[in-house]
């Protein structure tokens, strides 16, 4: 007999169950609790992707943009006499350059910070320098490129307020600040131990009268390098162009979906260098345990 | 399709795979119970989608005969120890020679079953490579295999 009449045959072959089983399984059958909606991960999918799509986009494209929020922004930081810090409302529009209220016959160290966009920094720079040269004053340093600069120019205290309102002529102001400390009472302090220890210099024996001398000496060094600096304001200024502010401070409204993503992007390499080997291991006891499994059925299987 | 319906469609093929399977009337019987009593249990797993009920069923019922077969293994190691089983006569389906019949019956449990499942139950290899859990090429082969022990037992007969 060849392998083909072996098939016909096999293949004519009917098996019947017995009158009894079929009773007990159409009983199972008939026990069976009728049919409900069956919940499915591919029907979840299908509802729950779009939904998760729209709320997403409803989110990003509800956000405000930055170039919103930058014309809208309205804090000024305005400087405070003795380190005091007050911060008030400035107009909408753009700002005017702050008045430095200084005065002459107090030492005060002013320091002051201008943020400027400009068409051009590189004359920006120029200017800038010239500006401070043509009060009396001169550039600490100038870090600069084709789109941003930060300059720290150094004014006499006397010319600030000119330095500001001509500095601010450059560009149109997105910022500014005054830091003002008054110095006078520590200096009236220092005069005031200065002529003790000069009348003390009266009195004092031979041994003493070096010490005196050298602490006087000392105070009085202190004293002037103070009212030097505080000859000089120091003003910070920063320049940009408009381009370079846009990038910097506009962000379209897919800007949120490309920082989850990048995000995302972070958590799967975190995700991947961890749980890689984990998962490697996983996998071969897994394939262990088939494997093992599969022999142990084969073995079970392979009796008559 | 409800299960009532699947249950009457495929009753015959459930109980002639684990007849053919076991060798075995009395244990095909209980066992085809038990497959649909679990099968009825499992109803709300099974994704049409993913294959059909009836090889939806065979699998239920392979893991029942799996069952059956560990348990009847360390049941007759005892047994056997008192006394040698007695041969049960057994007809695997009406119209099969003599030959066949002991043919089939000289073959692993292994090979009767994807015999069963390819040859009487007629399912295509990838339907019953997922019954037994191996690639369908690998089903074939066991196919080739059984059916080579039969053709040589039925040409040593001759």
């Amino acid at each position: 007999m060849s392998q083909r009449d072996v098939l016909a045959e096999l293949r004519a072959a009917r098996v019947a169950a017995p009158a009894e089983v079929r009773e007990r399984v159409l009983a199972v059958a008939a026990a069976a609790p009728p049919e409900q909606k069956r919940f499915t991960w591919r029907r979840a999918v299908v509802v729950l992707v779009p939904v998760a799509a729209a709320v997403a986009a409803a989110v990003v494209l509800s956000q405000p943009t930055h170039r919103a929020a930058v014309t809208t922004r309205t804090l000024v930081e305005h400087g405070a006499v003795a380190g005091q810090a007050l911060r008030s409302a400035a107009s909408p529009k753009a700002y005017d350059a702050l008045t430095v209220p200084t005065t002459q016959q107090r030492v005060q160290q002013v320091g002051t910070y201008l943020s400027l966009r400009t068409r051009s920094v590189s004359d920006g720079v120029k200017r800038a320098v010239r500006i401070a040269s043509s009060l009396g004053g001169y550039a600490v340093s100038v870090h600069a490129d084709l789109q941003r600069a930060d300059l720290t120019l150094k004014v006499p205290r006397t010319h600030v307020q000119q330095a500001m309102t001509r500095l601010s002529a450059l560009g149109t102001i997105t910022s500014e600040s005054v830091d003002i400390e008054d110095r006078t009472a520590g200096l009236n302090a220092t005069d005031r131990l200065i002529a003790r220890l000069r009348a003390q210099l009266r009195t004092a024996t031979p041994r003493e009268a070096p010490k005196l001398i050298a602490r006087i000496k000392a105070l009085q060094r202190g004293e002037a390098a103070m009212r030097r600096s505080a000859h000089y304001a120091t003003v910070s200024l920063h320049l940009e162009t408009p381009h370079a502010a846009v990038h910097k401070h506009h962000r379209g409204p897919l800007h949120g979906v490309g920082v989850a993503l990048r995000w995302l992007g972070i958590g799967a390499v975190y995700a991947l260098a961890l749980g890689g080997p984990v998962a490697l291991a996983l996998v071969l006891v897994w394939l262990a345990v088939r494997t093992v499994r599969r022999r142990r059925e084969d073995a079970l299987l392979s009796r008559p | 399709m409800t299960f009532q319906q699947a249950a009457e469609a495929h009753l015959d093929d459930v109980y002639g795979y684990l007849a053919w399977f076991t060798s075995d009337r009395f244990a095909a019987e209980e066992l085809t119970g038990v497959t649909f009593e679990r099968a009825l249990r499992l109803w709300h797993r099974y994704d049409p989608d993913r294959g059909s009920a009836r090889t939806w069923l065979c699998q239920v019922a392979r893991t029942v005969a799996l069952d059956h077969f560990r348990s009847e293994r360390r049941r007759t190691r005892r047994e056997e120890l008192a006394a040698p089983p007695e041969a049960v006569d057994f007809r695997f389906a009406e119209g099969l020679s003599p030959d066949l019949e002991t043919a089939l019956a000289r073959l692993s449990a292994g090979e009767r079953e994807v015999v069963a499942l390819r040859v009487l139950l007629d399912l295509d290899a990838g339907a019953a490579a997922r019954v037994l859990g191996i690639s369908p090429t690998n089903c074939t082969t066991r196919l080739n295999r059984a059916l080579k022990k039969l053709e040589e037992a039925l040409h040593v007969a001759a």
